[in-house]
């Protein structure tokens, strides 16, 4: 009996772990999905009934806006998180002094819950009270930044503030991938006397292929579950001018009284990220394997 | 002379990454400085930065009306919780994948970590439902479950890749001494693991204390945890904005500092391992 039990142990401790996930995340999946092909309103019903929801869903202009923005704010924020992560990242890399310190100043808002820095970030793009009074104030009176406001721009002020969040840990991973480049070759680049800022285009950066994908998958996913950002900022406001899929299947689900669709869009966005991190993990898995 | 070159090369890329740093800390610094204002300087236009009269009665309000001390405490244990709760779960499994690993180790950590891609809201609705089932609506230890059962899948890996840095050898040598399993874990394992577990517990604190998504959405008023707070803070009172930013600066006071004593940690485990 304590044999079986010594050989079998790993398998009986890992048992606990992965029952959670599992009837955690499928379980609760496959009844959202079920739900999501039923007529429930305010209460859940189980008669499946076709496609109704995902119907009312094509339908919705609520949902279009919400996934236009999904689009708009997702490749901006990735475009630009990446970039600034990566210019931060070569900085630090310069043999800074108190290297340390900087690092964990960069990666501070990350740290931080965006409801609660989101505070800060009402005020300085509030019209007439942060940036622009501060610039007017410095005797630019025509200077304008009410983005919050303005309909058609205020998915932009999310995405400053997503870029805000996540660019410090852009930065860490990226200079973990620098400092991973064999330090041969460069010394090696730099007595052929290669420029320095060559030695980045031409042999660091693409070396470091694996890791900008790893950032991109990480930064699509926070992108796609972005919902405290848009609380924390504008509530999806004005309108419904900034709502992402994940704020209007709360909208739906919580306000609305309208569980069907907050199924029915969740299992939309779980279908966007799949396309997107699937391909990954199965490309992942083939490289560990060969 | 190449070396002055140098040197004053170095001193400027610091100073360019101090500026940054400084810009990246704005929003932060300006919340702690909002926090001691009267509500009239809050928004006063243009902004005020140092010279104003310091005031405390912020918080004494703050305090006073909601009782902040219950959503400090609730965040304390629901974060707090739920970190213990997922590393005592977490460890034997993470164990079992770094020194036992079977053809199938890696599958299963990669399966675990594709279920924290998935969108939260997909399974919201019906955790909702089971809680009010339950009679656990705006329960504090319901919330330190589901939050464990949230970060699970990041604690496993984390410890994971700390545990495999710990040479098997060791463990064997252990064994080929006698020690059973339970010593080995206790005695050989558990010392050898404690700055990983460290790292992990931090970053999985951090996590539960930040959570917004869940707690928003099931507590209310007897289990709601600072976050919750703020949210509720921010709503109705329209733009308080002095009193908002005294509630968020002591929401965000224990990461800030927690963070500065540990910075290795808090850079390893927010970057999930990838930084050391």
């Amino acid at each position: 009996m304590s044999k079986w039990l010594q050989d079998n142990m790993p398998k009986i401790v890992l048992a606990p772990s992965f029952i959670a996930v599992m009837i955690f995340v499928y379980g609760f999946i496959g009844w959202t999905a079920w739900v999501s092909l039923t007529r429930s309103r305010l209460m859940p019903r189980y008669e499946l009934d076709s496609f109704i929801q995902y119907e009312r869903l094509a339908a919705s202009p609520r949902f279009e806006t919400a996934m236009v923005n999904l689009f708009i704010f997702g490749s901006l924020f990735i475009i630009i998180a990446m970039v600034l992560g990566l210019l931060l990242a070569i900085l630090l890399d310069q043999k800074i002094r108190t290297e340390g310190a900087i690092r964990t100043i960069y990666l501070y808002p990350m740290a931080l819950s965006m409801i609660v820095t989101g505070t800060a970030w009402k005020w300085i793009l509030n019209p007439g009270l942060g940036l622009e009074a501060m610039v007017r104030g410095w005797g630019f009176e025509e200077f304008r930044f009410d983005w919050l406001v303005d309909p058609d721009m205020a998915i932009y002020t999310i995405v400053i503030a997503a870029i805000w969040q996540s660019s410090g840990f852009v930065m860490a991973l990226f200079l973990a991938g620098l400092r991973s480049v064999d330090g041969e070759i460069i010394k090696a680049a730099q007595v052929d006397g290669i420029p320095h800022w060559r030695v980045y285009t031409a042999i660091i950066i693409p070396s470091m292929a694996p890791i900008f994908l790893s950032a991109f998958i990480v930064l699509a996913h926070l992108a796609i579950k972005s919902f405290d950002l848009v609380i924390a900022l504008t509530g999806g406001g004005p309108g419904y001018a900034t709502d992402l899929p994940a704020t209007y299947m709360y909208a739906m689900a919580f306000s609305r009284g309208d569980i069907g669709q907050a199924a029915s869009s969740a299992m939309v966005m779980m279908l966007v990220v799949f396309a997107i991190v699937v391909p990954y993990l199965y490309s992942e898995l083939r490289t560990k394997d060969g | 002379m190449a070396r002055a070159v140098t040197s004053q090369r170095k001193a400027i890329n610091t100073a360019i990454a101090w500026t940054i740093g400084f810009l990246i800390f704005f929003p932060i610094l300006w919340t702690i400085l909002t926090s001691f204002k009267t509500e009239g300087t809050a928004i006063a236009d243009p902004p005020v930065f140092l010279f104003f009269d310091w005031t405390l009665e912020n918080y004494a309000v703050v305090q006073e009306r909601s009782n902040y001390m219950r959503f400090l405490w609730n965040s304390v244990i629901i974060a707090g919780g739920s970190t213990l709760l997922g590393v005592i779960v977490a460890v034997p499994a993470a164990w079992a994948m770094a020194f036992v690993p079977s053809r199938r180790t890696k599958d299963i950590l990669l399966w675990m970590l594709s279920t924290k891609m998935l969108p939260a809201v997909g399974v919201l609705y019906p955790i909702y439902l089971i809680c009010i089932e339950l009679g656990v609506l705006d329960n504090r230890a319901a919330l330190v479950i589901i939050l464990m059962l949230i970060n699970l899948p990041i604690i496993v890996w984390m410890l994971y890749t700390y545990f495999r840095e710990i040479p098997g050898e060791i463990l064997e040598a252990a064994r080929m001494d006698g020690a059973s399993l339970r010593n080995e874990i206790l005695y050989v394992l558990t010392p050898m693991a404690i700055p990983g577990i460290a790292s992990t517990v931090l970053l999985n604190f951090i996590l539960a204390w930040n959570e917004a998504f869940w707690t928003l959405n099931l507590t209310a008023v007897d289990a709601a945890p600072l976050t919750a707070f703020i949210a509720s803070y921010s709503s109705p009172e329209g733009l308080f904005f002095a009193k908002l930013s005294a509630a968020s600066t002591m929401a965000i006071a224990p990461i800030l500092i927690l963070g500065w004593f540990s910075q290795k940690q808090l850079v390893r485990g927010l970057t999930f391992g990838a930084v050391k």
